[in-house]
């Protein structure tokens, strides 16, 4: 079992870390969770990126209860939870407070920017290994290509960009084609 | 002041349990505070939109926190907070019971491996609208911060919090160079 409090620990500094929009929590989980404490293997945590796609509510949110109800239930759901939106209830508290006064902060919109731009690498290199896990589920090489799952990744894209479509929509369709073509061919 | 908080806490947890995402619900936060209640201006909320996108979490979690305060103080605050976090908190704990229960049958493993496609996807998806807010600041000096990001985690074995603090100190370092700069030239 792990302890509750290890488990509030590093939520709290995902917290305080998930800086420049929803997606840019999901490296720091993977960091986290996967490399640094090994507490989630690489194929929960690329379930974990799927649900939080599929329900309502902020990833982070979502992420932290799915977490920590796995590593030690309700209990370590709460702790999850609570310990990833201190960091930001504090900052918020803390900003409004200078807006009463300043109501311009240069600095903190200069650090908005530069930590965008690190998300971008950042989201873009959790992309690349789950894409490498799905595309070559059992280790580089031409004889290990998942063909269809590679023709899906493009066409999904394809799909999204030109026709906007829900993205919700697009994965449970490669999940029903997936299943299809595994049912046929068996 | 309390029946407010009360107030806010059944707004947010309405808005939280029906509304899709962090920017969905902001729209419908907007919507309901100022339209409905008359509580802020538009402008305001505009302000208290971009200071919640400074803090780190959830921006579902910091706004109803800035507007909470503005409305009713700290205990508008935390009521409002309460109200988005329980309905997320509540489903995930459900349906974290389903993926222990489910993940394992083989048929949903092949569902759930298919629907990586489209997270793949979808994920490219975010990361090239993150890359064109990127290229909208139209300054070669984010570029590099891109760059550099994404050689740093696959090059190093550094955790990506230290990058983070690395990027908000470049902010620093590059606001204070250009204040200095400014006055220089006075």
């Amino acid at each position: 079992m792990i302890s509750i409090w290890a488990i509030f620990l590093n939520f709290l500094k995902i917290g305080a870390f998930a800086f420049g929009g929803a997606y840019a929590v999901i490296p720091l989980i993977e960091e986290q969770m996967v490399t640094n404490t090994g507490w989630m293997t690489f194929t929960e945590f690329s379930d974990l990126v799927a649900i939080d796609e599929l329900t309502p509510g902020p990833i982070l949110v979502n992420s932290s209860t799915f977490i920590g109800m796995k590593l030690a239930g309700i209990q370590g759901a709460l702790a999850a939870t609570l310990a990833c939106i201190v960091p930001g209830m504090i900052v918020s508290l803390l900003l409004v407070w200078l807006y009463t006064r300043y109501k311009e902060i240069p600095m903190i919109t200069e650090m908005i920017r530069t930590l965008k731009c690190m998300s971008v690498a950042l989201i873009f290199s959790v992309l690349l290994k789950m894409f490498m896990s799905a595309v070559f589920p059992k280790g580089i090489g031409l004889t290990n290509m998942n063909i269809l799952t590679l023709v899906m990744v493009v066409l999904s894209f394809y799909i999204l960009k030109r026709y906007k479509t829900n993205p919700l929509l697009v994965m449970l369709m490669c999940g029903a084609i997936n299943l299809v073509i595994s049912l046929i061919i068996k | 002041m309390f029946k407010k908080a009360w107030l806010l806490f059944l707004n947010t947890f309405t808005i939280s349990m029906t509304a899709n995402s962090g920017y969905a619900m902001l729209g419908v936060i907007k919507n309901r505070f100022v339209e409905k209640y008359g509580w802020f201006t538009k402008e305001e909320m505009e302000d208290y939109i971009a200071l919640a996108q400074s803090c780190p979490g959830p921006i579902a979690c910091s706004s109803s926190m800035i507007i909470g305060y503005r409305a009713a103080g700290l205990a508008g605050a935390f009521a409002s907070v309460l109200g988005v976090i329980i309905p997320p908190f509540i489903m995930m704990i459900v349906v974290t019971y389903f993926y222990n229960f489910i993940s394992t049958n083989p048929y949903v493993r092949i569902f759930i491996d298919g629907m990586q496609a489209g997270v793949c996807a979808m994920l490219l998806d975010v990361v090239l609208g993150l890359f064109d807010g990127v290229r909208k600041l139209n300054k070669g000096f984010y570029y590099v911060m891109v760059v550099l990001s994404f050689l740093f985690v696959r090059l190093t074995k550094f955790s990506i919090f230290y990058l983070a603090l690395i990027c908000i100190a470049v902010a620093v370092v590059k606001t204070l160079l250009i204040k200095e700069k400014a006055e220089g030239s006075l």
